[in-house]
C-alpha cells in the first residue's frame, strides 16, 4: 500500500468505480511486472543450486537433484535464437487475434528453450536461427475489457 | 504372462450426433461388440471405458457405468480412463493388463465421445497450461513439429498433403468414416490457412461416435466365435517433458515402439497394417519413422512411394485414419483396434488389405512442456 503521509505518488491501476483492474498478467510469476524505476523486464526461472539446471516454467523440485528447497530464483536472459515458428491465422480460444506468431526460443546463456509469442507488425518474419529479445507488454484484451499482460520476442535491429 | 484375444469388435459411424447422447452410441458400440462376440453381458467380468472430455464438454462423468448398464452390464468393476487422445486406448491397456495377470477372462472396453461443438465454439479444454494461454492451438505445436521435419529431412508440402489423399481415399471405402469425399493433393494445399504449413484438410475433425472390444483370456477365446485375434504387444508410455529435444521425432513414441516389438519378438519388417494417430499429415509422416517402417528422415519418401497405400508394402490408416474417418477423441484408440481386427480378419469389405497377419496400433495424447503425455502402442496377430 502507498503511504500518502509519506508523500509517495499514488498509481492506481484500478477502475474506482467497479473496482476492476485495468489489466492482469497471463500468469502470476513468469516474469516481473509491473516494472520497478529502471528494472528490466525478464522471465522468472527456478535454477537448482545443486546442478544449475534452469526451468521455465519454474518447477518445485530438480528432478535430477532431488533436495528440496534447493531452487532459487533467477532472471533469465532476454536474448535468444528462434528454434521453430509458426502464424496462425485463425482466432485463439485464448482470445489473441489473427494473424499471430509464435514458437519456440532458445535462451543459449540458461540453457533454456521457451514458448513465446513473437512481436511485430508482420508476423510472417519470424524464422528460426533469428536473434530475438524480450518484451513484456499487452497480448490481448480479455472478455472483462482487461488488458492481458504477457511476454513476447522481438526481432533484434 | 498369458495371452489376450479380442473376440468382439464393433464402433458407429463416425461424424456429427447431435441428436443422441454419448451413453447412446456407447451402447451401439458395445451391444455390437457383444453380437460380434458371441458373449453375454453376464460374462463380462469388468469394464473400462476411455472419454477425455466428457466432463468438460457435457458435464458428464462415469460414462462407462452408463453405456455399459444400456446393454446390461453391470455389477461389476468398472473404470472411466481419461489420457487425452489415448483415453481409449489406455483403457484397452487396463483391461489387457487385468485379463494378462489372471484377474479375470472376459472384459469390455470401450471408448466413447462427443467433440462436436455448435459452429464458432472453440474446444474449451487445456486452458490451465501456460502455452495455451499464450494462444497455443494444437495445429500450431504440430506447425512448428512440421517445419523442422522439412528443413532436417527436406519433406515437402507436397508429401505432407499426400496423406490426406490417401486416407481420404481409404475413408471413402469406409462406412464408418466421417467423410466419404476424395481430395486431391491441390485441393489440400489450397485448403484454409489455419497455422502454416498446417491448413484445414491437414486436421483432423471433432468427431461424435463409439467404439468397443471384448478382450478374453485364451479358454474363452476357443469358446467363442472362433475369430479372436492375439494382443503380443500392449505398451503405454508418458512424456520426458526434455525441452531442448529434436522436434523432428516423437522419443516417446520410438521408446513404446521399441518395448512394443520386443515385448511381441516381431520387428518393423513383420508388420501388415498399421494404424496410426494422424491427427495432423505430419504427425503419420513422423509415425512411418517412429514406428520404424522406414528410416528416421524418409517419411515423406514412403507416402512418394505409395507404400502405404491400401495395395502398398505396408498400409497405414486403411480406415481413413483420424483424417477422414473422424476423431471422437476418446473413442479413436479402441477404433483403431476395431479396425485392425476387421482387417486381420478379412472383414474390411472394400479396404481390406490383402491376407494381413501382424498390426501395430499407435496413438498419442496430450501435450505438455513440448512433449506428449501419453502414447500407446499395441500389436495384434492373427495365429
Amino acid at each position: 500500500m502507498s503511504d500518502v503521509s509519506k508523500g509517495e505518488i499514488i498509481i492506481s491501476r484500478t477502475y474506482p468505480t467497479i473496482g476492476l483492474d485495468l489489466e492482469t498478467v497471463v500468469q502470476p510469476g513468469l516474469f516481473n511486472y509491473p516494472l520497478a524505476n529502471g528494472e528490466k523486464a525478464a522471465l522468472l526461472a527456478n535454477r537448482c543450486r545443486s546442478c544449475g539446471r534452469t526451468f521455465f516454467p519454474k518447477r518445485s523440485l530438480c528432478p535430477e537433484c532431488f533436495v528440496d528447497g534447493e531452487m532459487e530464483e533467477v532472471k533469465l536472459d532476454t536474448r535468444g535464437i528462434i528454434y521453430s515458428t509458426t502464424v496462425v491465422t485463425v482466432p485463439s480460444p485464448a482470445g489473441i487475434k489473427p494473424p499471430y506468431a509464435y514458437g519456440y526460443v532458445d535462451l543459449p546463456a540458461n540453457n533454456v528453450r521457451v514458448f513465446a509469442l513473437f512481436a511485430g507488425a508482420d508476423p510472417r518474419t519470424f524464422v528460426p536461427g533469428q536473434e530475438v529479445d524480450l518484451v513484456v507488454e499487452p497480448i490481448m484484451v480479455n472478455k472483462q475489457g482487461q488488458k492481458v499482460i504477457g511476454y513476447k520476442f522481438r526481432k533484434v535491429l | 504372462m498369458r495371452d489376450v484375444f479380442v473376440t468382439g469388435v464393433g464402433m458407429t459411424v463416425f461424424g456429427k450426433h447431435s441428436d443422441r447422447s454419448l451413453r447412446n452410441l456407447g451402447y451401439e458400440a458395445c451391444l455390437n461388440a457383444l453380437k460380434d462376440a458371441g458373449v453375454k453381458p453376464r460374462e463380462v467380468e469388468a469394464g473400462y471405458c476411455g472419454n477425455a472430455l466428457a466432463a468438460a464438454l457435457q458435464g458428464e462423468t462415469g460414462v462407462g457405468q452408463n453405456a455399459f448398464w444400456e446393454v446390461g452390464i453391470s455389477g461389476i468393476p468398472v473404470v472411466n480412463m481419461e489420457n487425452a487422445c489415448a483415453s481409449g486406448s489406455t483403457a484397452l491397456r487396463e483391461g489387457w493388463l487385468a485379463i494378462t495377470g489372471g484377474h479375470y477372462d472376459m472384459v469390455i472396453v470401450a471408448g466413447i465421445e462427443k467433440t462436436v461443438m455448435p459452429k464458432g465454439t472453440p474446444l474449451n479444454v487445456g486452458t490451465a497450461e501456460l502455452e495455451t494461454k499464450l494462444g497455443d492451438i494444437f495445429p500450431g505445436f504440430f506447425a512448428c513439429i512440421a517445419q523442422k521435419h522439412m528443413e532436417k529431412y527436406g519433406t515437402t508440402r507436397e508429401q505432407m498433403a499426400k496423406v490426406s489423399v490417401k486416407n481420404h481415399y481409404n475413408g471413402s471405402l469406409n462406412p464408418y468414416a466421417q467423410f466419404q469425399k476424395l481430395l486431391t493433393v491441390e485441393e489440400v494445399l489450397n485448403s484454409p490457412m489455419i497455422a502454416d504449413p498446417i491448413n484445414l484438410y491437414s486436421c483432423c475433425p471433432n468427431s461424435d461416435g463409439a467404439a468397443a472390444v471384448i478382450l478374453c483370456s485364451e479358454k474363452y477365446a476357443r469358446k467363442t466365435n472362433g475369430r479372436s485375434i492375439r494382443i503380443v504387444a500392449s505398451v503405454l508410455t508418458s512424456g520426458i517433458y526434455d525441452s531442448h529435444r529434436d522436434f523432428s521425432g516423437f522419443e516417446i513414441e520410438q521408446r513404446a515402439a521399441k518395448k512394443a516389438y520386443e515385448m511381441a519378438s516381431l520387428g518393423p519388417k513383420d508388420v501388415n497394417v498399421v494404424e496410426v494417430h494422424d491427427a495432423f499429415t505430419i504427425c503419420e509422416i513422423l509415425h512411418y519413422e517412429g514406428l520404424g517402417l522406414c528410416p528416421l528422415g524418409e517419411g515423406g519418401r514412403l507416402i512418394d512411394e505409395g507404400e502405404t497405400e491400401l495395395t502398398g508394402r505396408v498400409p497405414v490408416n486403411p480406415s481413413g485414419g483420424l483424417l477422414a474417418k473422424g476423431h471422437p477423441v476418446g473413442a479413436s484408440g479402441v477404433a483403431q483396434i476395431v479396425e485392425l481386427v476387421w482387417q486381420l480378419r478379412g472383414e474390411a469389405g472394400k479396404r481390406q488389405v490383402k491376407n494381413p497377419r501382424v498390426a501395430v496400433a499407435q496413438i498419442m495424447g496430450g501435450s505438455k512442456d513440448t512433449d506428449t503425455k501419453g502414447c500407446t502402442v499395441h500389436i495384434l496377430v492373427k495365429d
